[in-house]
């Protein structure tokens, strides 16, 4: 049971991360694929109406985990505390960006919440990337299982760690090329006229870039926690997820060059969540890994909540999710297809 | 200012957590058996001091928004379907102004309102370890059965009216409405239990376990409150279209608009101020007076327990006299709400140990005393409003019609007034009778840095409120669209 409320939480962060990543992507790069108002406008016309929707995937993420795994999201929020509250920040910023750009128009107001909207996309991308480094990294977690992270320390992985050194900025450095590549490439895929052709010549220029990256990423990955491809090694699941970041990140590449709008866009995402899913595997059962004492770890099994609780939470979970995916197949018919230029210039 | 009474709350509350600060019959008694974090002692002596004004601060901002958006929403549907029913034009541009505003309202509540959950595990670590068993699943739930239906559709009942249709978008404004309402429900059975908790268990760690998902959503307070907290939603729903319409009536803009609006708004007005009262009201009172007997002491400024227990209209505590001063009362009265009989005994605060006196008396007499007295207004007011509106005169009235329009701020004072009141009198416990709110706070965040988030929470937020007037003045005076016919 522990391990499957593992799973259900893996599988909404990976929700969270396919699709609010296109979202980010295509905020992150719609200055260089929307030279005007009117271009930029139809980037998030292409997010559009439904990205609360997946960023809601984060928030129910940080829900499930205090159920199932309220231990971890003690220490762990409380734990990275600043770098929390500057994502949400970004997060309220980027949300009111996107909100307030449509209600006024007028060509000052749009350019200064574009502005706000890409630089607040951009953050968010190395602050996820970051995170997702920390937790492959671990932190110096004591035994209680608390622990306090500042901004940086000596930069270095090991002992008394900080929330940026070499390894966790250069995996938001890698999460930030990779949300680029796949928005660029939903873009492409959404999209018709100098967006479209826009947003294709900069993915053909990314998705190399994200495979070289994604690369020295997996080096630097089995330099700080060797133990985690060992992990790997003995759950075919973890085989599994490696054959679809290869097989993903290979039709994100050739698709985009083939002009399969698609199978770039599926590959991608593809691979984001084989990705996920692998680091996933391959860390279990440690949610929480100590620099300090491996001792100190916190793990699914000595953070779950009791089995009653998980039960009952494992009970309500698929309906709730049938139900959440239900609004979107209805409001889903209505937005298929192409985002038009100038068909609509208030909201979506 | 709410949010400055509430930092007032705050600042004598930790007065009153140290040892002779102003109240001099306050201090800290040495029977607390539980363990203290005392890792702060100079945020002005209250280990929770910036935690709980960051919390504070943060909630009463954000459900500024919620309360207008689940007061709308019931009558947003109602429009929608009568538009629907008759294809009436000027339901079709009530609901299409309306939706505006509730498209708005609504991602200010949603931006304002992801920093409440996150503070569970940031700032309240140890009372998400201790209870996260139990809160989680509501709080998870909500997440999982009403933001997911809420984010879904918000987007199509705002902007989406052309390409849904009229079925599929009446469709939406319900699942928008039924969001919104249940999102309400579950942070109310989380609250609830907080208040007066249900359906755990003690586990041999310390911690809570859920014992009975049945008992745990069940919660009968969960249901009083729940009640007694959607008719004041809608009391702020109905006086803000009332509002509206009394603007427009006053400037003679968009007549047929304007009518609608005051027949709506002080329909849904006059019945959502008397059922506020009674009886929901009624019944939360009851159960503040059985469950949580100081918390009714201290809201009523009783420091002494006996029979014919008198209601104070007004009056100033005096904790250190333990008095009230300048009373106006009406003896009997109270001991007839809290408990059915005039000569009921009610219990002073006299009866209790000092050490489970709410924190803050004064505030919290003042936050209860407030609510009740605007309730008490609200229903004169829309009962005013109506019989104008049946006589066929209300947009002619000019001075109820400048009432209504002024009136627009008060239903959120009324409101957090309400909840000033339910949370102080929760005090000195987090989970009452279980867990101490000092407890709670995270031992390994240190005041500077929620200082810091409260800082940048106060400035986001009030670029948020700028924002909010300068959008929602714009949406105002640009008035509701005439259909077009094309």
């Amino acid at each position: 049971m522990i391990e499957m409320s593992y799973g259900i939480l893996v599988f909404m962060l990976t929700a969270f991360m396919v699709l609010e990543g296109w979202d980010f992507g295509a905020g992150l790069i719609h200055f260089v694929v929307g030279r005007n108002e009117s271009d930029r406008g139809v980037v998030i016309r292409a997010i559009g109406p439904l990205w609360i929707w997946h960023e809601v995937w984060l928030v129910a993420f940080g829900g499930m985990t205090f159920v199932a795994f309220p231990a971890v999201l003690a220490s762990a929020f409380a734990g990275f505390y600043l770098a929390l509250f500057l994502l949400l920040w970004c997060l309220i910023l980027r949300g009111i960006a996107v909100e307030a750009r449509g209600l006024i128009s007028d060509p000052l107001w749009r350019e200064a919440w574009d502005f706000a909207f890409a630089t607040s996309n951009l953050l968010l991308a190395v602050l996820i990337g970051v995170a997702l480094g920390n937790v492959i990294r671990g932190e110096p977690l004591d035994a209680h299982g608390d622990f306090t992270l500042s901004f940086f320390t000596d930069f270095g992985v090991h002992g008394q760690v900080g929330i940026l050194d070499w390894y966790t900025v250069s995996i938001g450095i890698f999460i930030l090329v990779l949300f680029a590549a796949h928005g660029a490439s939903y873009l492409t895929w959404k999209t018709e006229s100098t967006v479209h052709e826009r947003s294709e010549r900069l993915a053909r220029c990314l998705w190399p870039i994200v495979l070289l990256l994604l690369l020295g990423a997996t080096i630097e990955t089995a330099i700080v926690r060797p133990d985690l491809f060992t992990g790997m090694i003995h759950r075919p699941l973890a085989w599994l997820a490696l054959a679809g970041v290869a097989g993903g990140g290979l039709a994100a590449l050739f698709g985009q060059w083939r002009r399969r709008e698609l199978t770039a866009f599926l590959g991608s995402c593809t691979l984001i969540s084989s990705l996920m899913t692998a680091g996933a595997v391959g860390v279990f059962p440690v949610m929480l890994h100590s620099t300090v004492e491996p001792e100190n770890s916190v793990t699914a099994y000595n953070s779950a909540t009791d089995i009653h609780g998980l039960r009952s939470m494992l009970i309500w979970w698929p309906f709730a999710f049938v139900l959440a995916v239900g609004y979107v197949a209805f409001i889903y018919r209505y937005y298929h297809g192409k985002v038009k230029a100038g068909a609509n210039s208030q909201g979506y | 200012m709410p949010n400055a009474s509430i930092a007032d709350t705050l600042r004598s509350d930790s007065e009153a957590l140290g040892v002779d600060a102003v109240h001099g019959l306050r201090s800290r008694p040495s029977a607390i058996r539980l363990p203290l974090i005392w890792h702060r002692e100079n945020s002005m002596n209250d280990p929770a001091f910036w935690d709980r004004l960051q919390f504070a601060f943060t909630i009463t901002y954000h459900y500024l928004f919620p309360q207008l958006t689940m007061g709308l929403a019931p009558m947003l549907v109602y429009w929608k379907w009568r538009a629907f029913r008759t294809g009436d034009e000027s339901y079709i541009r009530a609901a299409r102004f309306w939706a505006k505003i509730f498209g708005l309202t609504f991602a200010v509540g949603v931006v304002t309102g992801i920093p409440m959950e996150f503070q569970f595990g940031t700032n309240w670590a140890s009372f998400s370890r201790y209870s996260g068993n139990l809160i989680g699943q509501t709080l998870a739930m909500e997440g999982m059965f009403a933001f997911f239906m809420e984010s879904a559709l918000v987007g199509a009942l705002v902007w989406g009216e052309k390409r849904l249709g009229p079925r599929s978008h009446l469709a939406a404004a319900i699942g928008v409405a039924l969001g919104s309402w249940l999102s309400g429900y579950f942070i109310l059975v989380t609250n609830a239990f907080m208040q007066h908790p249900t359906g755990y268990a003690v586990a041999s760690d310390g911690r809570l376990h859920l014992a009975s998902m049945a008992s745990y959503l069940g919660n009968p307070w969960a249901f009083a409150m729940f009640a007694h907290n959607q008719m004041a939603a809608l009391v702020t729903g109905g006086f803000v279209v009332a509002s509206v319409g009394a603007w427009y009536a006053l400037r003679g803009e968009h007549p047929g608009q304007a009518r609608l609006y005051l027949r709506s708004g002080v329909t849904v007005g006059l019945f959502a101020s008397i059922l506020v009262a009674f009886p929901t009201g009624d019944i939360q009172a009851k159960m503040v007076a059985t469950h949580q007997a100081p918390a009714l002491a201290a809201m009523e400024g009783r420091f002494h327990s006996g029979t014919y227990a008198e209601i104070n209209l007004i009056g100033q505590p005096d904790v250190r006299e333990r008095r009230l001063d300048n009373p106006i009362r009406i003896p009997g009265l109270l001991s007839f709400l809290a408990f059915g009989h005039v000569q009921s005994d009610v219990r002073g605060l006299d009866d209790f140990p000092e050490d489970v006196w709410p924190t803050n008396i004064e505030i919290l007499y003042y936050a209860f005393h407030i609510m009740a007295g605007l309730g008490t207004v609200f229903v004169v007011l829309m009962l005013a409003g109506s019989v104008q509106l049946w006589r066929g005169l209300l947009d002619k009235s000019r001075v109820l019609l400048w009432l209504l329009l002024c009136a627009f701020p008060f239903p959120f004072i009324a409101n957090t007034a309400g909840w000033t009141a339910a949370e102080l009198g929760r005090q000195p416990w987090l989970i009452y009778g279980l867990f101490r709110t000092e407890q709670g706070v995270s031992a390994t965040v240190n005041s500077g840095s929620v200082v810091f988030t409260l800082i940048g929470f106060v400035g986001l937020y009030f670029v948020v409120g700028l924002l909010y007037f300068s959008l929602f003045s714009r949406e105002l005076k640009h008035g509701p669209e005439e259909v077009s016919h094309d």
